[in-house]
């Protein structure tokens, strides 16, 4: 919780820089509840990035969370309507990692508690943006210090990933071909483009998981995909 | 951002989060994904992330005005990269990176 207030107030504080005024950020933390999310459309709106590109970026990094759903679906076969949204609807990339261990190993533990770990979290997260936000109108840190701030951020989760062989050509991938986007001059579209040829290149790789297959295979025999569902 | 631009984009982005984070609950009630659906969003973080940090480190346009200038973000990422491996804290990357490209900054301005 301490983890969402240290974020929650520099994420508060780069939407005061893009025209958020404290209520919207607890409305959209409450609601839209997205650590990268957040940080994604300031951060984009700064460089300029067209809205549907903002849009379409963050709904790609959005889809994530379809894991996450799709993790929990079996603790919830018996839970009704109403609770089962609630639940679903506040799960984030930390309280995933709390649920999940908890239904995993304790036996007592309920929906009931997942939601009030969730609500705990989204909490503690939308008043310190909010208080974030009321702050920044009152500092003046200059646009390029604080920008880079989110970009060290965005350096951290890169860096928390696991670095496998699939990984590691999916993040070089996304990088150059965000490179190239911008090279080119599709600077709005770059971090989509990129990061959907980065998930593509990982497809084509063969599984880390050593399940007999030779390294060096062409890309039509890796793209077979009967060769990963073996 | 107007408030027009903010309602589509609070809109926008709202609805497909929620799309995604409570249908596949629904749906799902005790099937699984198919293994290559699965895998294919697991690459999502580690792609996003990547394409996030190179967005922000490569600009294409200030690298052709001032080489220097240009350079300084990598340069500034790699004492933050030290860190989040280290410390795995966000907020202390964000503080070096922070102090790291200023440093570099007004000391560039000084050259």
């Amino acid at each position: 919780m301490l983890g969402y207030v240290a974020i929650g107030l520099p994420c508060g504080l780069m939407e005061s820089t893009i025209g958020f005024t404290p209520l919207m950020c607890l409305v959209v933390s409450a609601t839209f509840y997205s650590g990268a999310g957040q940080f994604m459309y300031s951060n984009m709106w700064v460089s300029g990035a067209p809205l549907y590109s903002i849009i379409a970026s963050i709904s790609f990094v959005n889809t994530r969370q379809i894991l996450y759903s799709a993790a929990f679906s079996p603790y919830f076969g018996q839970v009704g309507k109403l609770l089962s949204f609630l639940f679903s609807a506040t799960v984030t990339d930390e309280s995933f990692g709390v649920n999940m261990d908890k239904f995993n190993k304790d036996k007592t533990w309920t929906p009931q508690h997942g939601l009030a770990v969730n609500l705990l979290c989204m909490t503690s997260w939308a008043v310190s943006n909010a208080l974030g936000c009321a702050l920044g109108s009152l500092l003046d840190l200059p646009l390029a210090i604080t920008a880079f701030a989110m970009t060290s951020i965005f350096i951290c989760l890169l860096a928390g990933q696991t670095l496998t062989r699939k990984t590691g050509v999916v993040m070089a991938v996304a990088a150059v071909g965000v490179a190239f986007c911008k090279l080119v001059g599709l600077t709005g579209p770059a971090i989509l483009l990129g990061a959907v040829a980065g998930v593509i290149a990982g497809l084509l790789v063969p599984q880390d998981v050593d399940d007999g297959s030779p390294v060096g295979q062409t890309n039509e025999a890796m793209g077979d995909a009967r060769h990963v569902d073996d | 951002m107007s408030t027009t631009e903010f309602l589509i984009l609070y809109g926008c982005v709202l609805a497909t989060m929620l799309l995604s984070r409570c249908v596949p609950l629904f749906a799902l009630k005790g099937r699984s994904l198919s293994p290559r659906v699965t895998e294919a969003l697991g690459l999502i973080p580690p792609a996003a992330f990547a394409a996030l940090v190179a967005n922000d480190l490569f600009q294409p346009d200030v690298l052709a005005k001032s080489p220097i200038e240009g350079i300084l973000p990598f340069v500034a990422a790699i004492p933050v990269l030290v860190v989040a491996k280290r410390t795995h804290s966000l907020i202390w990357s964000a503080l070096v990176g922070m102090v790291a490209y200023a440093l570099l900054l007004s000391a560039a301005n000084a050259l």
